[in-house]
């Protein structure tokens, strides 16, 4: 079995082209509507809007089309003393936004703008008696925050951190798994694709992807797709855009990309383009958001999509960032 | 997040419209400004009163996922108003809360934060109405019953009422039977309601651990009827397809381990081959005798392959300074590995005993087998050699006692009840494809219980045979009427047909349903055309001299790192793109690649990055690899190529030569005249240096 991680894919030439330009200057205008309700209702997602659009930029092969150095100096004015990240200034610390800062920290290669020590300590105070992870310190658990926390301690280079206990946080995840080999928010969770996502991204930064039925679980992954090419998240729902991302994310790692039809959900990706605004939506006709665009834009790179900047199926950063943090051979 | 999905792209209006609609905007946006600087002034002042509680209510509504303010709102809570209340205040103001956010809800009802704060204000309180929250939340499945928030919260509310039942067995099953109930009720309305039917499996199992044997083959009857309504109603439906697959459920499959031997004395080697990939959880034990005592060999094991913890190959390569005796014992308890397939386990411990005074390993192949001793020799060899380290019940859990599975929810000591129920649910399946002969799942359902039925019988028997035939037949069918997973039943047929081709190297073990090498191993394999798209198991080609995969769809070539006596592969005509797996192939001398897609120097390359901890086998050595007809050459004009030496001294490099087509057929005539062992003069048109990393190149040099 191969897999097509970032090969060059056949081209459909009747699907649409993918408008790059459009797409980075949509991203570059989203910190400009302030005329907007929406820009102001979205403003707890601003530290993760930046991951999702810096990594966006950084697949289009556009690394400098946001001010680096403003957003170094916003990122840090969004930590707080107990070193984790709120999702704006001002907002309350979290992990899915502590995650985030730190994604484009080291897409930007400015990690030492920060104190690492301070996230850590952070992160670690959030795992739980189970090996879980509360989103923050009121306590909410999910699988979700599980990967954030992983994930942020694998790109610090401090899953060593001895206040951990990794085997329990397997053990938790394996918990998780259901009859169809997916794997849902907390053990008897549904299955769900962005649940499946983030723990097999779990099991694979900590070595433990053996306890991952591949066959299985790919069938259940391959089974996601629809006619019109897309995918959905759970059986019997409708297609949408992100699930690009966690559904062939997830085959990645198991290897198994090939198991669905590429230029087929290629083409999905491309008809959910905004051609007036640049963009990508959950699916064509709607409206686009930068969520739907780095996952719409991620997937096309894994599915070798050419003239793309080669994407980590694991990490959702660009690969070149990866390797130069040595996290994955060169 | 979830808000932000599907919403409509409005068409374009007019400019009168588009200015009014801005106007409108901007006073909206100041409203929200306006009541986040009231909110950040009262906090800053430390207010923690109804004043600033209504401006958290006034914010949440126009942003309910704005997760500070649910934060500080629980902060102005818990200060202002609950630290100092009576039981009956507050639980007056938890109740309006739970008001709150439930109206709030209904206009998000996929919003964490608000769930989320709905399970602080029930976990806070001292008397929470759990029953009032399962009413509440079936409602809400009501409206939208696949909300996963909703059925995450149900079962929440089950675990609590649950915790508090903890010493009363009864309520707490009876709390399952009425949710199983519920699920009933829910996939009748609605066949669709994969949420009801993964509720309904874990339910279940929870339920059946309290049932005698008659009560549990009753609910899966009952279970199997139910499954056959919703697939009559709607056979294109996955939910009771995936639940269907969940009751048949899998035996679960024995590791075997195929055979062990020596494969270098100086310093000693031995290879364990297993039939599929494992991972090591404890060093398997490796003992000799010196002088009639019996000492543990001091070594390291290691998979080949780039993850040194996980294969189907294994080799120990023993310490320096380790002494060893005429014999070597190795015992593998079925602790040691775990499966990397979910549903496979070593079921038995195996032991071998090798022979070291004879020290010609001219030929190896045919041996690994032969080797072998079985577990019946187990006790002897813990009385020759002490006691072994390792689990203790390892060695009496043995076949005995085995209970067999019949679905996932029952068992029995006789795998006739696990045949009866296939074989059952195999013909029903087969009446649906009569009547819906292109609908994919009865078909892959039935190609699922036909290699559950597979596993009962022996690999040789007529059965076994009639079995994979048909599921080749009909992974070819799927590929016609289901061309978006055509790579899946691909692979699926390619480990189907590499099964039927390559049973001559296998043989039931007697620890059936285990299989061990035949005794006499045939040297050449030829598996050209026969569609394969990998190599499902590259251990059951350990002893082959020569394999032919012409003109097949591999994609890979990591499988040659198991042939440990590999000679010469034919990959022509193929879908390789990059050299891997080469290093771990210490005998492979020629190796034909002509006609695949490789495409950069970088990709042959990649097959020569020696494995980090030291290479196995031989060392050293001559591989010649042609590379014809592949984009990377004919891209430099070239017309054939080839590959010479490579070495593992000094900085990792290996040196690429490459020569005309005139030469090469010279030398091939050569070689051919010489034999096997032949080097043959190689006529050389140009060099390549090659590191790990980078490729230079010098057009043209002769030597």
């Amino acid at each position: 079995m191969s897999v097509l991680n970032n090969e060059t894919t056949t081209v459909d030439t009747s699907a649409p082209e993918l408008l790059l330009d459009q797409h980075v200057k949509y991203i570059q205008a989203l910190d400009t509507k302030k005329n907007d309700l929406e820009y102001w209702l979205t403003e707890h997602l601003r530290v993760n809007g930046l991951y999702w659009g810096a990594t966006a930029l950084h697949i289009l092969g556009h690394p400098g089309a946001l001010d680096q150095e403003q957003i170094i100096e916003y990122l840090i004015k969004c930590q707080h003393d107990n070193g984790g990240f709120g999702g704006h200034i001002d907002h309350d610390p979290h992990i899915l936004s502590t995650l985030s800062a730190v994604q484009v920290l080291i897409t930007y290669d400015r990690l030492d703008a920060i104190q690492v020590d301070k996230v850590v300590d952070y992160i670690s105070s959030l795992q739980n008696e189970d090996g879980s992870f509360s989103g923050d310190s009121w306590g909410e658990t999910d699988t979700r925050f599980i990967f954030c926390a992983i994930n942020c301690l694998s790109l610090l280079k401090r899953l060593d951190d001895k206040r951990l206990d990794l085997q329990k946080t397997i053990d938790y995840v394996v918990r998780c798994r259901n009859f169809d080999g997916g794997f849902g928010s907390s053990p008897g969770g549904e299955s769900h694709a962005a649940q499946v996502y983030v723990c097999l991204g779990t099991l694979t930064i900590l070595n433990a992807l053996h306890y991952v039925d591949a066959d299985q679980l790919g069938w259940w992954l391959s089974e996601r797709q629809l006619k019109n090419g897309g995918l959905n998240g759970r059986p019997e729902k409708l297609e949408d855009v992100c699930y690009s991302w966690w559904v062939l994310s997830s085959l990645s790692m198991l290897q198994r990309t090939h198991w669905i039809d590429a230029p087929k959900l290629i083409r999905f990706i491309l008809e959910s383009q905004d051609t007036e605004t640049g963009g990508i939506a959950d699916r064509p006709g709607n409206m686009p958001d930068v969520f739907h665009t780095v996952f719409g834009i991620a997937g096309l790179s894994l599915l070798g999509y050419p003239g793309l900047v080669a994407v980590d199926p694991v990490y959702c950063m660009p690969r070149h960032v990866i390797q130069r943090i040595g996290l994955v051979d060169k | 997040m979830e808000s932000r999905h599907g919403r409509k792209k409005e068409q374009a209006e007019s400019p009168e419209v588009l200015k009014a609609r801005e106007e409108k905007e901007a006073v909206l946006v100041r409203e929200y400004l306006a009541l986040k600087d009231t909110l950040k002034a009262l906090v800053e002042s430390n207010k923690r009163d109804n004043d600033a509680l209504k401006v958290t209510t006034a914010l949440l509504r126009k942003s309910p996922d704005y997760y500070t303010i649910w934060n500080v709102r629980r902060t102005i809570l818990k200060e202002g108003f609950l630290d100092n209340a009576d039981d009956e205040t507050a639980n007056k103001i938890y109740t309006g809360e739970l008001e709150f956010v439930q109206e709030n809800l209904k206009l998000n009802p996929k919003s964490y934060w608000m769930w989320n704060h709905r399970r602080w204000c029930l976990e806070s309180m001292s008397q929470p109405r759990w029953d009032r929250e399962l009413a509440m939340v079936g409602r809400f499945l009501e409206m939208d019953a696949r909300n996963f928030h909703g059925w995450d919260y149900r079962r929440y509310i089950i675990r609590q009422l649950d915790l508090k039942d903890n010493d009363a067995k009864d309520k707490v099953l009876d709390r399952a039977q009425s949710e199983f109930e519920f699920t009933t009720t829910k996939i009748h309305q609605n066949f669709s309601n994969y949420s009801a039917w993964h509720n309904r499996s874990t339910l279940l199992g929870k339920l059946a651990e309290d049932m005698s044997t008659k009560e549990r083959e009753n609910i899966v009857d009952n279970e199997f009827d139910l499954v056959k309504n919703a697939i009559y109603t709607d056979p294109e439906d996955q939910s009771a397809w995936l639940y269907e697959l969940w009751l048949i459920g899998r035996e679960e499959r024995s590791i075997s381990i195929l055979g062990a031997n020596v494969i270098s004395f100086h310093p000693l080697e031995i290879v364990v081959a297993f039939d599929e990939p494992v991972k090591m959880r404890n060093p398997f034990t490796v003992s000799t005798r010196v002088e009639h005592v019996a000492i543990p060999l001091e070594g390291e094991w290691k998979a080949t392959g780039s993850n040194s913890e996980l294969g189907s190959v294994w080799i120990f390569q023993q310490a320096p300074g380790a002494v060893y005796g005429p014999t070597v014992e190795i015992i593998i308890f079925s602790d040691d590995v775990c499966a990397v397939r979910a549903g496979s386990k070593l079921l038995t411990a195996v032991c071998y005993e090798l022979e070291t005074l004879n020290q010609n390993l001219e030929d190896i192949s045919g041996r690994l087998g032969r080797l072998m001793i079985g577990k019946n020799l187990m006790y002897d060899v813990t009385k020759r050699i002490g006691p072994i380290s390792g689990p203790d019940d390892t060695l009496e859990t043995q076949v005995a006692h085995r209970k067999h599975l019949v679905t996932s929810l029952t068992e029995s000591d006789s795998l006739d009840d696990r045949v009866a129920l296939l074989d059952r649910e195999i013909s029903a399946v087969r009446d649906l494809i009569e009547l819906e002969p292109d609908c994919k799942w009865p078909i892959q359902i039935l190609s699922t219980l036909l290699s559950e039925l597979r596993k009962t019988v022996s690999i040789h028997s007529t059965k076994a045979k009639d079995i994979d035939d048909e599921c080749i037949e009909l992974q070819e069918k799927l590929i016609t009427i289901d061309p978006l997973r055509q790579d899946r039943y691909e692979d699926r047929r390619a480990q189907l047909v590499f099964d039927r081709e390559t049973l001559s190297i296998i043989q039931d073990s007697k620890r059936f349903p285990e299989i061990e090498y035949t005794a006499n191993q045939p040297r050449n394999l030829d598996l050209s055309m026969r569609g394969l798209t990998y190599i499902p198991v590259s251990s059951y080609l350990l002893h082959l001299h020569t394999l032919n995969l012409d003109s097949n769809s591999i994609t890979s070539t990591r499988f040659l790192r198991n042939l440990l006596n590999v000679r010469r592969v034919n990959l022509s005509n193929n879908l390789i793109e990059r050299l891997e797996g080469l290093q771990h192939a210490p005998s492979l001398e020629f190796l034909t690649l002509e006609n695949n897609m490789i495409a950069k120097w970088e990709d042959v390359v990649a097959g020569f990055v020696f494995w980090r901890e030291g290479k196995l086998g031989r060392t050293g050595g001559h591989i010649k690899v042609l590379l014809g007809n592949n984009p990377v050459v004919v891209n430099e004009g070239g017309e054939y190529v080839l590959e010479k030496r490579w070495e593992d001294v000094g900085e990792v490099g290996i040196e690429i030569q490459w020569q005309s087509e005139e030469a090469r057929l010279a030398e091939e005539a050569l070689l051919a005249s010489e034999g096997e062992g032949g080097a043959g003069t190689i006529v050389v048109e140009g060099t390549r240096r090659v590191s790990a990393t980078a490729v230079e190149f010098d057009a043209g040099t002769s030597q």
